[in-house]
């Protein structure tokens, strides 16, 4: 009777849905920062590495925070020796791959901050895939 | 047993000088393949083997004096062309040519005459004291210049450096595009060098030093 109990036990943990930690491995977010600006300056950029760990496409599509104005995904192309920027609608995460939000390339572009963010300080980013996972990154801001 | 054993130091003695000789060519053409990667261009500078002379220009700095051709003079000038609401390749760069400088001033002897230059190509919204805020917060020494558009294409076609405002009354966030390279001009005025990213510090330091005691030498 008593391995019966623990069966039963096992059946219930194993069935038990946890949302945060099965979020959390859906797609993993690492080394999110922002850039601290200079005084008076109301475009920052935010960066930080992805890991989709599922076996399927997961989409980006996109970001938001109570701590800007506006936040928009982009990526800095470069085109007849120009640089410039391209707002991107969303981004595909390749199967247990990572993406780089990095200098040059894709960043989160962050305006109007509602508060001076400064070296040390934590912002959160809310990030939204395809299928309604919200991920809530917090932001270091770097020097 | 006695002639195989001979024939094995034998063997072994030429492997030895073999790998002796080896070492001396590998150590030599190192040094080749350097003395080479100071000269050719690579992914990090490019030198111009025969410097362009600048010609006038005219253009405005942060404390609102004059920016033109005799403030390149005497000096190593780092030109970057930008603007300050550019969120990710301006400040990127202009961090790493801060530590570029800090890395200069530490390993060159004599570096005081080199200066940084941020030009805007945004007049419309980067204004002297704007410009201020924006170049001294990466580095005390930066100079931020801007002019009108005649006043930077003046300078800017000289270099080659490309640009684009696509200024529209009544928009915020217009979208502005400009190079990444970093242009750098010799004490004479003369355009001398280029740097492309992906740029970092270390390596910026280092060919500058070389480039210096070539120019220097070439001076004497």
């Amino acid at each position: 009777m008593r391995w019966r109990r623990t069966v039963f036990a096992c059946l219930v943990l194993a069935l038990t849905p946890f949302p945060a930690a099965s979020e959390e491995a859906v797609v993993s977010v690492r080394d999110a920062w922002v850039r601290e600006t200079p005084p008076g300056m109301t475009m920052m950029a935010g960066y930080m590495a992805l890991r989709n760990n599922t076996s399927r496409p997961q989409v980006l599509v996109a970001a938001s925070s109570s701590g800007f104005e506006t936040v928009m995904i982009h990526r800095t192309i470069v085109k007849d020796g120009m640089a410039g920027m391209a707002h991107e609608s969303q981004i595909e995460l390749t199967p247990n791959a990572s993406l780089i939000f990095a200098p040059g390339g894709y960043h989160l572009m962050l305006m109007s901050p509602k508060r001076t963010l400064r070296a040390g300080d934590s912002v959160a980013i809310n990030l939204k895939f395809r299928g309604g996972l919200v991920l809530a990154v917090a932001f270091e801001v770097r020097k | 047993m006695n002639r195989i054993s001979l024939k094995l130091s034998i063997m072994m003695t030429s492997v030895a000088l073999a790998a002796m000789l080896a070492g001396v060519w590998i150590a030599a053409s190192d040094r080749e393949n350097e003395s080479r990667a100071m000269l050719l261009p690579d992914r990090v500078m490019t030198l111009f083997p025969d410097p362009k002379p600048l010609t006038a220009f005219a253009l405005t700095d942060h404390q609102n004096r004059v920016f033109d051709l005799s403030r390149l003079k005497g000096k190593w000038s780092f030109l970057f062309f930008g603007f300050t609401h550019c969120p990710d390749v301006c400040p990127t760069t202009l961090a790493e040519l801060a530590r570029a400088r800090d890395n200069i001033a530490k390993n060159t002897p004599g570096a005081e005459d080199i200066q940084f230059v941020f030009i805007s190509v945004d007049p419309n919204r980067d204004t002297a004291g704007k410009l201020r805020q924006y170049v001294t917060y990466f580095h005390t020494t930066f100079l931020g210049v801007t002019g009108n558009d005649a006043q930077i294409a003046k300078l800017a076609g000289q270099l080659d450096a490309a640009y684009q405002v696509a200024f529209t009354p009544g928009m915020e966030n217009y979208p502005v595009y400009h190079t990444t390279t970093v242009f750098l001009v010799d004490p004479r005025a003369r355009y001398h060098a280029i740097f492309t990213p992906p740029l970092d510090a270390e390596t910026i330091g280092r060919r500058f030093k070389v480039l210096r005691e070539l120019e220097g030498a070439k001076a004497t």
